[in-house]
């Protein structure tokens, strides 16, 4: 038993490792949470932007949401000697340090989509989800006004995501002021819960919602599981045609699928900045300089513009 | 309490009535005994939180049957874990791995369905067998090994969670399909996924809460009219003296274990249907609910004692208190607050004055 179970666990290290290619130049790349399908696709977009080039070969690590995991990977791999490093990192504070050390030894660093302190790395990419929840607080007024053209206020519902964190604090900010710099007067948010990203608890908390508001005209979820997790709660009481509902994040096979699919009407994208990292990486890699700091465009995919790659913003 | 004493006690899955005369005199006696059943005290605690939900109460929704169905259809997976952490809870261990299960099986579910195409009479028992198979390992590597229940079941726990993820690549199957040029093909739901999601008996009640109470059924038979499950109780109340009288507390262990397994399959399915994918993060901390519904129900922890009744109430209090928050809008940290005060509190409700 002893025995069988040491032997099991050596046959799935050797079939999990790599086996390494000698690539001209190696990148590693430092992913917080691979728990999270929109980090699980920058990872792929990575990757698919890394494959038609011999020149690189990227490592993955996975700090599994541990940030002395992700402090130990840094280290890692300025150890192995990596020519170019990319993290993501979980939180900035703790992760300064290490990433600032690898940048002094001379290992240029590309961080994406969370921020370390300081500017002690070469170039941050990210996407700002401020602008994007305003960008959706602006469509949804007007999309409210449309709807309340006799005069009655457009009656929303707002589930948020983990609101201790940064990205669902932003994207309820912005949305706020994206509704008052657009039509204020229109909107009248009936309910609001924190769903915590899950789809699950979106669509108890929609069910609360139905329950409470005979009349709801649109759902914002802070993402595109907890708007499909409203619409499955607001089909099962018959009431999914009276509703709009409108996500965030964008992703192919969620929001892009449910807006293709009519369930919502729209999802804003939160590009995940794996496409341009390596493009950056090889433009720094070939002795070209980046800017310190990029805002990736997003992206409105609604029925109408989905098929075509969605509308700018 | 003595193992004869266990097994004489089953059938009302109580403790032996005390019978203290020198307190409260002037208490009718049948009513001292009432107080003291189990299901009695666990009633309290539901009666207790379904009270606050009359007092806060928007436009009246609470004495609505919509109201009431909801909580019962999204009460229903995690009652259906609370089943198999009944049995489990009884035979003295524990079994952490349930949400672990309940997201490897709805993988597992929805990529046989949605991507391999198979017809839901070969998804589901391979599903069911699946979790059997899980819950059953760590049976044997507590029965044969001698392992803890905790420790055995944290490494199930921790290994079924990765097999989820391997086997989806760490996304959710879903009825986008990732096509050979990269673009997303959107396939038909297949119709298992909308009969179990869905409500019958004039829209009354969902599907999901009849297969709750199918398990709590299944497992009402089992502890009370079947000698097998009494020997769950024996296992749970004294190993050693069971042992020696004979019953196969191994092959119990195993079994309760296994059936644990295979209800976290069940729930597992019934999680992918609602959510229309499998989530290979589904079901992350759904063992505590269990945990919660089966203690607060009044099973002890130490085994040997409790029912599936008990756990069937400690399901509608947890459900009706998250239920009353989120009609309430109930902000998140003040949620959380009351959730930890109100299990206490259901809790002493349940402790016997000795």
């Amino acid at each position: 038993m002893k025995y069988s179970v040491i032997a099991l666990s050596l046959l799935v290290v050797a079939s999990a490792g790599d086996a390494h290619a000698k690539a001209k130049w190696v990148i590693g790349m430092s992913q917080c949470n691979l728990g999270e399908p929109w980090r699980v696709q920058m990872n792929a977009d990575i990757k698919k932007a890394a494959a038609g080039n011999a020149d690189i070969e990227v490592i993955f690590k996975d700090a599994q949401n541990d940030t002395l995991k992700q402090r130990a990977q840094v280290e890692e791999f300025v150890n192995a000697g990596v020519n170019l490093l990319i993290i993501s990192p979980k939180e900035a504070a703790p992760l300064t340090a290490p990433v600032a050390a690898a940048f002094k030894k001379g290992i240029p660093v590309i961080v994406l989509d969370r921020r370390v302190l300081g500017s002690s790395y070469t170039s941050f990419i990210g996407a700002d989800n401020k602008k994007i929840g305003m960008a959706a607080g602006k469509w949804i007024a007007k999309r409210v006004a449309e709807l309340a053209a006799g005069g009655a206020k457009g009656r929303v519902v707002e589930l948020k995501g983990l609101m201790t964190s940064t990205p669902a604090q932003d994207r309820n900010s912005g949305f706020r002021a994206g509704i008052k710099a657009a039509a204020p007067a229109v909107v009248d948010i009936v309910f609001e819960a924190d769903m915590k990203w899950l789809e699950a608890n979106a669509r108890k908390e929609m069910e609360s919602a139905l329950a409470v508001n005979p009349k709801i005209d649109l759902v914002y979820a802070h993402n595109d599981p907890g708007a499909h997790g409203a619409y499955l709660a607001a089909k099962a009481a018959g009431r999914e045609k009276n509703i709009i509902f409108v996500g965030i994040d964008g992703l192919p096979q969620e929001g892009q699928s449910f807006v293709k699919q009519g369930l919502l009407e729209a999802s804003f994208e939160y590009p995940t900045g794996g496409k341009e990292a390596i493009e950056s990486a090889l433009k720094i890699l070939g002795g070209k300089t980046v800017p310190k700091e990029v805002t990736l465009n997003s992206h409105v995919f609604t029925k109408a513009n989905v098929d075509k790659g969605g509308e700018c913003l | 309490m003595s193992n004869a004493n266990t097994i004489a006690t089953i059938p009302s899955a109580s403790p032996a009535p005390s019978f203290d005369a020198k307190r409260k005199p002037n208490a009718p006696i049948h009513l001292r005994k009432l107080a003291q059943q189990p299901w009695v005290r666990a009633l309290l605690a539901l009666v207790l939180i379904a009270a606050i939900g009359m007092i806060f109460n928007p436009g009246g929704i609470f004495y609505k049957w919509s109201t009431h169905r909801d909580m019962l259809r999204q009460v229903s997976v995690a009652g259906m874990l609370a089943c198999g952490m009944t049995l489990v809870i009884i035979t003295g261990g524990i079994d952490l791995a349930v949400g672990s299960v309940v997201g490897f099986t709805a993988v597992l579910f929805s990529l046989l369905t949605l991507h391999l195409g198979w017809p839901a009479a070969l998804a589901l028992p391979v599903c069911v067998l699946t979790g059997a198979a899980c819950g059953a390992l760590s049976g044997g590597l507590i029965a044969g090994f001698n392992i803890q229940p905790f420790i055995a079941t944290l490494a199930m726990m921790v290994f079924a969670r990765g097999l989820a993820k391997s086997i989806s690549g760490g996304q959710k199957i879903s009825t986008a399909v990732l096509q050979a040029d990269d673009s997303y093909k959107n396939i038909e739901l297949p119709a298992l996924f909308g009969t179990i999601d869905h409500r019958i008996l004039g829209e009354n009640i969902a599907v999901v809460t009849l297969v709750m109470l199918v398990c709590v059924l299944a497992c009402y038979v089992l502890l009370t009219k079947l000698r097998w499950g009494r020997y769950f109780y024996a296992t749970g109340g004294n190993e050693n003296a069971a042992r020696l009288s004979g019953v196969p507390t191994k092959a119990i262990k195993v079994w309760a274990y296994g059936l644990s397994g295979v209800f976290s399959a069940i729930a597992g399915i019934c999680q992918a249907a609602q959510e229309q994918q499998g989530d290979p993060e589904a079901g992350a901390g759904y063992e505590l609910t269990a945990i919660a519904m089966v203690v607060i129900g009044g099973t002890s922890l130490a085994g040997g004692r409790g029912g599936i009744a008990l756990t069937l109430i400690g399901a509608f209090t947890i459900g009706y208190l998250e239920k009353i928050l989120s009609i309430n809008a109930v902000g998140e940290s003040s949620r959380l607050m009351l959730t930890g005060l109100i299990i206490v509190a259901a809790v002493l409700l349940q402790r016997s004055k000795k």
